[in-house]
């Protein structure tokens, strides 16, 4: 459960973030969409606890980020937008720091370290080191570093950048599945057909602010448009983001 | 936070043990100190063998047999220079050949300033002593002559020389000797700081440069614990690089032929005990800095320019020490770096120091880490340090 109220952040002389509210719930694929530099990374930032807000307030699970970031860290799994991998170690050691950082150790790191390559489909990566990997191989390197303790809370900031067909199809999957577990799922991009494909629910980011946030239908009914696409093109006032 | 530090420390340490880069940085690097000590020890060794003899190269003997028997007097050998003499001086197998022209003898009768040449070669630093000595025996043998014809001629030869320079050479073997044996202290010094560099670059600007920093600080972790376990993976990396460096003098000291020299230098069990005890702090302090420069600075290439600089700064004070030593003071040990360079510089040469000069020198050093890596922490909360700047 995730819940944003009136956050703000500047950097200097921009404003990146002017006003953003809105909720994600338990179970449901919460979608922020929005052209480039709408906001959409800085506000999730701020959610992971690396950016403050200069005001406004965001509570993970209830735990507000600002006050108590290592349990507003501990409660969610995040893929950031800055994706590295340490060239030396495998795709399974990647797995393992991070669930160690988190806490797990013996037995069930190991297993839950199994799972993930199954989930992901990486056996075939897991012993490599991951200097040369494909971007498709770095991107399940770095889920399975964000979902290693099973995060209730699930933040993914433009998870299919980059990547091929077939591996667009299985972060897709995996979303379906973690929503079906009842994980709060909150992604992030910038294709608007990514997000109808998959979200329940869409917050749409322009400038630093929300401008629309409802389902695909009623933003459809609100702008009164017959397709999602000219929704889109009508609340965010510009067709950027129907590209690709 | 133990814990934490662990395994970030076991992390860093399987990553850099992979790298070899990392580790040829602790284990080659350090050997260059004793390379050059080596090098310049032998090379001193043979251009100071005392008690030879001076060897003289002489054409044309007959023509000048005072000057000849002046020569053997002072206990100069003559020989007569074979043909190639030019050659040979230059190749280096002839310092020096006296030529006595065949007028020498009737120039000398008449008393004009007769003429005797010698042929040297003067980039040939080997050949220096026996040119200076041999032109200083010529020189007198002149200045004998002179004073005799002007006093012959009731003239006080005083009035011929106003003025009379008296060289006092301290630049004994001895003192050159030992002037070398301080090169240890500044290479050990330059160990420690060299032996973590890479991994300290690598801990911070290069993790950020990789994209790798965002996913570590998103890990429920405190930020001292990160920069902890980085810090020991750095100091102990810099510690391997200081014992390698150590073992290496140990080695070249008992090959280079210190005893002809006439050189003390003290490198038994305690001694060297003695200097591990006044560098491995160091090693805390040179490390935690680096990971200072290293988080601070823009990109992965800063760093290294940045970290390549710091590594001189621990020159300068040892090559002041060695240019003129310095009588210690009790405050000084508490400079990192300085004291060190004090403290070893003293063990080597066998002074007995006493506990307090190696708590204070660790002190300080502690100090300065714990300084370094609380700044750090900081800088890795603040955004701009996080994402980059440009």
């Amino acid at each position: 459960m995730i819940e944003v109220r009136n956050l703000h952040k500047r950097f200097g002389a921009v404003t990146a973030v002017e006003d953003v509210s809105f909720s994600a719930a338990d179970g449901v694929v919460t979608g922020l969409l929005g052209p480039n530099g709408a906001g959409k990374t800085t506000t999730l930032r701020m959610l992971y606890t690396l950016i403050k807000p200069d005001r406004g307030s965001a509570r993970i699970d209830g735990l507000d980020v600002a006050e108590r970031p290592l349990e507003v860290r501990r409660a969610m799994g995040v893929l950031p937008d800055a994706r590295g991998l340490y060239p030396r170690l495998t795709a399974r050691e990647h797995a393992r720091y991070a669930g160690e950082l988190h806490g797990l150790s013996g037995a069930t790191l190991d297993k839950r370290v199994d799972e993930l390559i199954e989930l992901l489909d990486m056996k075939d990566i897991a012993n490599r080191r991951a200097e040369g990997f494909s971007q498709g191989e770095r991107m399940k390197v770095s889920l399975a570093r964000a979902l290693v303790h099973s995060p209730r809370n699930v933040l993914l900031d433009e998870p299919t950048n980059g990547l091929d067909v077939m591996s667009t199809r299985a972060v897709r999957n995996l979303i379906w599945g973690l929503k079906e577990r009842g994980h709060c799922i909150l992604f992030s991009s910038h294709v608007m057909q990514e997000v109808a494909a998959l979200c329940d629910r869409i917050v749409v980011v322009a400038r630093g602010r929300v401008v629309a946030d409802g389902t695909p239908g009623e933003l459809r009914a609100r702008t009164a448009k017959e397709s999602l696409e000219e929704a889109f093109v009508s609340v965010i006032g510009s067709d950027q983001g129907l590209m690709q | 936070m133990r814990r934490l530090i662990a395994i970030v420390f076991r992390k860093e340490v399987k990553d850099h043990l992979r790298d070899r880069r990392s580790v040829m940085g602790a284990l080659a690097g350090p050997l260059i100190g004793p390379l050059v000590f080596t090098v310049m020890f032998t090379v001193m060794a043979s251009w100071f063998r005392e008690g030879k003899p001076l060897e003289v190269a002489v054409l044309g003997r007959e023509h000048a047999p005072t000057l000849m028997a002046f020569l053997q007097r002072q206990g100069a050998t003559l020989t007569d220079a074979p043909k190639d003499y030019e050659a040979l001086i230059q190749a280096g197998k002839l310092d020096a050949v006296v030529i006595v022209p065949a007028d020498y003898g009737e120039e000398f009768s008449a008393g004009r300033t007769a003429t005797v040449q010698l042929v040297v070669d003067n980039s040939r630093n080997q050949a220096r002593s026996t040119i200076r000595r041999l032109s200083t025996l010529l020189a007198g043998y002149s200045d004998m002559l002179g004073s005799q014809r002007l006093f012959a001629r009731g003239v006080a030869p005083e009035l011929a020389t106003p003025v009379r320079v008296e060289e006092v050479d301290l630049a004994t073997p001895e003192r050159m000797a030992a002037n070398v044996l301080n090169i240890i202290p500044i290479f050990l010094v330059f160990a420690a700081f060299m032996g973590g560099m890479n991994v300290a670059i690598d801990a911070m600007a290069g993790e950020r440069e990789r994209g790798s920093l965002e996913p570590l600080l998103l890990n429920p972790v405190e930020r001292g614990a990160l920069v902890v376990g980085k810090w020991l993976t750095t100091v102990v990396l810099a510690c391997i690089a200081i014992a390698v460096c150590l073992a290496a003098f140990l080695l070249a000291v008992h090959r280079v032929p210190l005893q002809d020299l006439g050189v003390k230098a003290r490198f038994d069990l305690m001694a060297v005990l003695g200097m591990l005890a006044s560098v491995v702090p160091l090693a805390f302090f040179a490390s935690a800095g680096q990971m200072l420069v290293s988080t601070y600075a823009r990109s992965f290439k800063e760093a290294q320019t940045y970290i390549q600089l710091l590594l001189l700064l621990p020159m300068l004070p040892g090559m002041l020490l060695a240019v003129s030593p310095i009588q210690s003071q009790l405050w000084m040990y508490v400079i990192p770096v300085f004291g060190q360079q004090l403290l070893i510089g003293e063990v080597m040469r066998g002074q007995p120091v006493g506990a307090l000069p190696f708590l204070l020198g660790a002190l300080g050093c502690a100090g300065a880490a714990a300084f370094c890596l609380s700044v750090t922490t900081r800088l890795l909360g603040e955004e701009r340090i996080i994402f980059g700047r440009s």
